[in-house]
């Protein structure tokens, strides 16, 4: 098999210029605050959060496994105006991001894979939604103290 | 990025992982963020339910590391990624390799340092 080489990127250029060439793409100088950009931005922003999020819960399960004394200093810190705060924020952007998560994943799908086809996009959303609500309802419970 | 360079060669696990984020890990923090983070601080559970010895018992069964574990490291790969692509649409795909590479890096020890958390327990 011969090896392949990575394209050179005007291979495609034709070899004598024409009278007109087209003009390089260039990024229009709104594009930074043009509203689907602030959509994106908004969107890589929750990427710090959770980053933030997630360090918090090891912070917090590490006070758990480091005994009753750090755990209870972990707990006296959670229960900061500032940390709670925070946690809020956390829990909007979770909520931002599944939103716009499951309003994309149903286009996303394949017409079929093999024999099977997936169920009508409504469906589909409903069935995440329905997971989403069951998950959260089922772990607060059993965190809250009702079950176990 | 040149072809052949490690984040195109990663490309499927770190998609896999990042879609484990956002979708397990998303729907995993909800709960936790909203009885760990706020209904407990704020007192609107009883203190008991998150208690050390009950927090403890819930937490060091294998069922509860497991959970756990996806609560801690999976949205670490979700927001790596999200980073990685809040400075490209910021003008900065040109030092993508850099961004994403110390992006994932960070979600790599967070992993890591997640699995110690989740087995000292």
């Amino acid at each position: 098999m011969p090896a392949t080489k990575a394209a050179h990127p005007e291979a495609m250029a034709p070899a004598v210029n024409g009278p007109t060439r087209t003009a390089p793409p260039m990024q229009p100088s709104s594009w930074k605050t043009s509203p689907r950009m602030k959509q994106y931005s908004r969107f890589g922003l929750t990427g710090w959060i959770y980053l933030l999020a997630s360090f918090a819960a090891i912070y917090i399960v590490y006070g758990l496994g480091s005994g009753p004394e750090a755990y209870a200093q972990v707990q006296a810190l959670l229960a900061n105006p500032l940390v709670i705060a925070f946690h809020l924020l956390c829990l909007i952007s979770v909520g931002f991001v599944l939103v716009r998560f499951f309003g994309l994943f149903p286009k996303a799908q394949p017409a079929r894979i093999g024999p099977a086809k997936p169920p009508p996009q409504p469906v589909l959303k409903a069935m995440l939604y329905g997971l989403w609500a069951g998950a959260t309802l089922v772990l607060s419970v059993i965190l809250a103290g009702g079950i176990f | 990025m040149s072809q052949g360079h490690p984040l195109l060669k990663l490309e499927p696990l770190i998609w896999f992982l990042f879609g484990q984020g956002i979708m397990i890990g998303s729907i995993l923090m909800t709960g936790w963020l909203l009885v760990v983070g706020v209904l407990a601080p704020l007192g609107i559970i009883p203190p008991e339910a998150l208690g050390y010895e009950r927090a403890h018992m819930l937490a060091s069964n294998p069922i509860g590391r497991f959970i756990l574990l996806g609560i801690l490291a999976l949205p670490l790969w979700k927001g790596a990624h999200h980073v990685r692509h809040f400075f490209i649409d910021r003008g900065y795909a040109a030092h993508d390799a850099t961004i994403g590479g110390l992006a994932y890096l960070v979600a790599t020890l967070g992993s890591i340092v997640s699995l110690v958390a989740v087995i000292r327990l």
